[in-house]
């Protein structure tokens, strides 16, 4: 009697996360990701959305927000990201030790982890205000544009707060520096700059700054992305070309390690290409057996497997000179990070888990029919619940691209078509005026969108 | 026994989230502290200021004393990292300007409508001409009056403090001169509470 109240209350804590809670998260998003690279992407859009209203709302409208930016709709991209964008301040609201957290928790010594309410790292926090922002910048709502960059900023500044008393890197970064030096012995240490900070956002908020006018802004967004990711070419050249505009104390020392600002031809305009690449890697469990008190129990941990190997650089053509493109952040490694700065917590949780579940265990079975070695029912019935439910939480922002790489080119005006392994789009660049074009590849095919701004 | 306890405890936890929602009228000059973020009562705060400030400056009531300037009135630039509707903000405060009697206004969002009526009325032969409207009748604006409203936003654990700026100013617009400018400061700090919901 007692196991079925415990067994129907774990249920009904885990009603409202039933998505992932039986069903590993990536399995259920992989149909998702099929569709993005085929010929309907928006598709799996409804299913999305229905979970909106769920306990992992905000993942899903994360999911559904970039499923429909990829396919091209930025007006419902826009109010299914605004919904995700929602659900972080009703995070935000809420009082440091609330009921519905503690309910959450307690499922999570029941069942497992995936029935607290998904609240996504750092850096996918920033990147919903960033693609925010391209949201409202292709609709050309252009004040818009600039409240979510200002938005992300401010994120930014808080993930930058958070690492500045542990990593000297980041330190630098506060003061303005672009320190090569620094992130080197950072990557022989296997602590790169990079890897917890995202340079690929503050690359676009700063783009954003620069073409919608604020160029004091963008210079201060591409240091500090330059500092997180140096040996970026085009963003070296973006530094010396503002610290040159804008007379900055910082330019003698840019254009001697950079090379002079090159600058446009009067008849010139400006390609900037942002090209993300691949899909952000899977969480996978790691699933451990073992006795306790002769009963079986199971662990059951999220983590990354393998080695992801380098994306290579994308070579463009069709535009004045072929161009190759440069990588400005690793999401992959974000992730990574992410899910390791996680696991003292997870580890934790885990433990608790499994003495819980153990005393549960010990709580149904009876002594006299264990000493009589006789079939005890519930005593299996509560070990088979044991391991189905325990599940590693694999639940991230899969949708998120693996790799975000860069171009830039100043070339006179006129047509011209554009073109990265067999896919083309045609751009059309005006003088003094800047073509951004936004591509998503996905795998089997390259989705472009562009937009023209008169700087 | 004891688990039945805890379950109860927790079933009687969770029913606790739903309660019930109501709908009541309130006053809408009321301070709304809802949250942090921009609201109704921070509208009103800068409408009044703004108005009370421009009528009682004494270069404008010397302006002001002999005829009705005509005004048109720019958008407040939203210089903050929020999506605020800053045409409101311009709304309020023309509209008590208007209402003080000492200004007209040039409506400058409703140019096209006003083109497209004009040529309808002496273009498109359903009018009677002689009642038609003739292009080039309007009169100009003397003056324009235009702000920005900044923001600067800190969190540090538990508090959120939100700092809005809202200057405006209007200009001569013959001579280029500014007439008249103030600014509106707001403070507002957030601290979350440690129990809860």
């Amino acid at each position: 009697m007692r196991h079925i109240a415990l067994l129907t209350l774990a249920f009904s804590l885990g009603g409202c996360a039933m998505g992932s809670l039986f069903i590993s998260y990536p399995s259920q998003m992989a149909p998702v990701k099929q569709a993005l690279s085929s010929q309907t992407p928006l598709a799996p859009l409804g299913d999305l959305a229905k979970e909106i209203d769920s306990q992992d709302g905000l993942l899903y409208a994360q999911e559904a927000g970039r499923v429909a930016q990829v396919g091209g709709d930025f007006s419902a991209s826009k109010s299914y990201y605004q919904a995700a964008i929602a659900a972080y301040n009703r995070f935000d609201d809420k009082a440091t030790v609330s009921v519905s957290g503690i309910g959450a928790s307690a499922g999570s010594l029941v069942l497992n982890d995936n029935v607290i309410p998904y609240r996504g790292p750092g850096f996918e926090r920033v990147m919903l205000h960033q693609y925010q922002a391209l949201n409202y910048l292709m609709q050309r709502e252009f004040d818009g544009a600039l409240v979510e960059v200002r938005r992300a900023n401010e994120l930014q500044d808080l993930e930058q707060k958070r690492y500045a008393k542990s990593k000297d890197s980041v330190k630098a970064m506060a003061n303005g520096t672009v320190d090569a030096e620094m992130d080197r012995l950072g990557r022989e240490a296997g602590s790169v700059t990079s890897s917890f900070m995202n340079a690929y956002s503050y690359y676009t908020t700063g783009l954003l700054h620069e073409l919608l006018g604020e160029e004091n802004d963008a210079y201060i967004d591409y240091r500090k992305a330059a500092q997180i990711f140096p040996g970026n070419p085009f963003l070296e050249q973006d530094l010396v070309r503002l610290a040159k505009k804008l007379a900055m104390p910082q330019y003698d020392e840019f254009k001697s390690r950079f090379g002079d600002a090159k600058l446009p031809e009067a008849n010139d305009g400006e390609v900037i290409l942002l090209l993300e690449r691949g899909f952000v890697p899977e969480k996978r469990a790691i699933t451990v057996p073992f006795t306790i008190h002769d009963n079986w129990q199971t662990v059951s941990l999220p983590t990354y497997g393998g080695s992801y190997g380098q994306l290579p650089p994308a070579t463009i053509s069709g535009l004045k000179t072929p161009l190759t493109t440069a990588t400005i952040a690793n999401i992959d490694a974000l992730a990574i990070t992410a899910l390791k700065e996680d696991l003292p917590m997870l580890l934790v949780r885990q433990a608790a888990r499994v003495y819980a579940k153990s005393e549960l265990t010990r709580s149904v079975e009876s002594q006299s029919k264990k000493q009589r070695n006789d079939f005890d029912g519930a005593a299996i019935a509560m070990q088979i619940f044991n391991v189905v439910s325990e599940q590693a939480d694999l639940r991230s922002w899969l949708t998120l691209p693996r790799q975000a790489q860069i171009a830039r080119q100043y070339l006179p005006q006129g047509e011209y078509r554009l073109s990265i392994g067999g896919q083309s789009h045609a751009v059309q660049v005006q003088a003094g005026a800047a073509t951004l074009v936004w591509g998503i590849d996905t795998g089997n095919n390259i989705r472009f969108y562009s937009i023209n701004i008169k700087k | 026994m004891k688990h039945f306890k805890l379950i109860f405890i927790l079933a009687a936890s969770l029913g606790l989230g739903a309660c019930q929602s109501k709908v009541e009228y309130g006053d809408a000059t009321e301070v709304e502290t809802v949250n942090e973020n921009f609201g109704s009562t921070d509208l009103q705060a800068i409408t009044s200021k703004m108005v009370d400030s421009m009528l009682t400056f004494p270069p404008v009531v010397a302006i002001t004393a002999k005829e009705r300037p005509i005004i048109f009135v720019d958008k407040i630039k939203n210089k903050t990292s929020e999506h605020i509707d800053t045409e409101s903000v311009t709304d309020s405060i023309s509209n008590k300007l208007l209402r003080s009697g000492k200004f007209r206004f040039i409506d400058m969002t409703k140019v096209d409508t006003v083109r497209k009526q004009l040529d309808y009325q002496n273009n498109s032969g359903m009018v009677d001409p002689s009642t038609a409207i003739q292009f080039g009748r309007q009169i100009g604006a003397q003056y324009m009056l235009y702000g920005n409203l900044s923001s600067i936003v800190k969190q540090e654990g538990s508090t959120k403090d939100v700092y809005y700026k809202v200057t405006m100013r209007l200009m001569d617009l013959q001579t280029g001169l500014i007439e008249w400018s103030d600014e509106k400061e707001i403070r507002k700090t957030k601290s979350k509470s440690f129990l809860g919901m």
